[in-house]
């Protein structure tokens, strides 16, 4: 009795969202929109691109992982996690006060594609063992997920990385003059990049669940899961997700450490936007 | 001859720094280089380093030209002070201890009692290993950066201004540390005592 109770809470159908219902929530817009207008913040343009790219960009993800979700073929899905890697490769550096030099491009390809590899093996294939490799349901998400963070944390790493070197570079080189490898006088400056990177992730992990509920959990129970199966995935995504981002900074650094230096231990200077 | 400059060109962009500059240093001479800001003093550190390349010319380290196969190894034969002594991070004794824990340190980290004993040398309180080596003076900075490199013990010292932040009895204190020693000591100086203490004067003209 109690068991049957159980699957009718929570195996409730998911209220579908017709087109209209939708269009009712971009009401909400004209309370931020007249906020940043009345204070004449310059963002109103801005606020409505975003809104349009923000709705073109998920209806285009949207039916094509419907495509993608069909036919649920493992190649296919490779496929789509390897543009979503591309694209992310390149967002990085965009978003970095870096230049977009071949010696950059690679490297941080390398370091994100290893690294989600790595993790989706581990995750899918280890932890909830899917029932065929790379199961579109899974795979998708939870890749998107770690990559999405993963950027995040490349952009902050690589950046600090390479700009601390360049504003401290008397003191890379006195450790280089003392008989330093690069490698060794490097370590500070690694050491840096790898806290600012992971202090967003670890900020979030201390406070999930008592300031926010995350976007996946928050899904899953939307979509009728039961909280604590949602809480499970959760707990699962924070750790594919810390796990994820601090090894693709290593990796980023580690690799484009071979490629951005001079035989002289030197850095490109013209990786530099500022 | 330790060290020898050849015929060394150099210029940042379309401003020339070096023009046909040649130099010598033997071992422990105390070789100074001297000339008003701008001179490229400091630029030649940083090309004997390999850190700039010259467009001309070369440097010679006990005979062999220092190119980038062998310029890992002659940097484990130097010290440099540089003149901005932006030298580290965190307190002052992990500033002072950072380079002995590099695999080419030929030396021990140092006794806690050496450093005391060098930084009464150098009139500087112990108490001073504990703060935070951002929160120094200039001329507490740049004693600290002098005793890094005498502990360091290597055979070529490369000292950029090493008095320029520091009292008159600090400077007798270190030009009796480093000037009566037999070090060899290739610095750049625009301080008349301590240009007058070194063996030999090279002037260096703004081109």
């Amino acid at each position: 009795m109690i068991e049957s109770l159980k699957c009718n809470r929570f195996d409730m159908e998911i209220i579908e969202l017709s087109w209209f219902q939708l269009a009712i929530g971009f009401l909400s817009l004209l309370i931020p929109g007249a906020i940043l207008w009345w204070y004449k913040t310059g963002l109103n343009r801005k606020m409505v691109i975003a809104t349009i790219r923000m709705t073109l960009q998920l209806l285009f993800v949207g039916y094509y992982l419907e495509y993608i979700f069909e036919y649920d073929n493992p190649w296919l899905n490779l496929a789509w996690i390897l543009i979503m890697v591309v694209v992310a490769d390149f967002a990085t550096i965009d978003r970095s006060d870096l230049r977009q030099k071949v010696s950059l491009i690679f490297p941080i390809f390398g370091a994100t594609f290893l690294g989600i590899v790595m993790i989706d093996f581990f995750f899918l294939e280890v932890v909830i063992q899917l029932r065929t490799i790379l199961e579109a349901q899974y795979a998708i998400p939870i890749t998107g997920m770690v990559l999405g963070n993963c950027l995040r944390s490349n952009v902050i790493g690589i950046n600090d990385f390479y700009y601390n070197l360049k504003e401290n570079q008397e003191r890379y080189q006195f450790y280089l003059a003392s008989g330093a490898t690069r490698s060794e006088a490097l370590y500070p400056f690694f050491q840096r990049a790898l806290q600012k990177s992971a202090n967003p992730t670890l900020a979030s992990m201390a406070t999930i669940g008592l300031v926010s509920l995350p976007g996946m959990m928050t899904g899953q129970i939307l979509s009728g899961s039961s909280p604590m199966t949602a809480i499970q995935y959760q707990i699962m995504i924070m750790l594919a997700i810390f796990t994820g981002t601090i090894l693709s900074v290593f990796l980023a650094i580690i690799f484009s450490n071979r490629f951005v230096f001079f035989e002289n231990d030197m850095p490109d200077p013209s990786i530099y936007k500022r | 001859m330790l060290l020898e400059g050849k015929n060394i060109d150099f210029k940042y962009g379309n401003e020339i720094i070096f023009k046909d500059f040649s130099f010598e240093l033997n071992e422990g001479e105390k070789l100074v280089l001297k000339g008003e800001s701008g001179s490229g003093k400091s630029t030649l550190f940083r090309l004997i380093l390999g850190f700039e390349l010259p467009d001309n010319g070369e440097f010679l380290y006990n005979g062999s030209i220092l190119k980038n196969d062998n310029l890992k190894s002659f940097r484990k034969e130097t010290a440099w002070l540089p003149q901005d002594l932006n030298i580290g991070n965190g307190s002052v004794k992990e500033v002072i201890e950072y380079p002995f824990q590099f695999k080419s340190s030929s030396v021990e980290k140092p006794a806690p009692n050496t450093i005391k004993n060098l930084l009464n040398d150098m009139r500087l309180e112990s108490s001073i290993l504990e703060k935070s080596f951002s929160d120094l003076s200039t001329g507490q900075r740049q004693r600290i950066g002098i005793l890094t490199c005498i502990l360091m013990n290597k055979s070529l010292m490369l000292l950029d201004e090493p008095t320029s932040a520091l009292d008159r009895e600090s400077k007798v204190k270190l030009a009796d540390l480093l000037l009566n020693s037999e070090r060899t000591i290739l610095s750049t100086s625009h301080d008349p005592f301590w240009v007058e203490r070194c063996d030999r004067i090279i002037e260096m003209q703004q081109i």
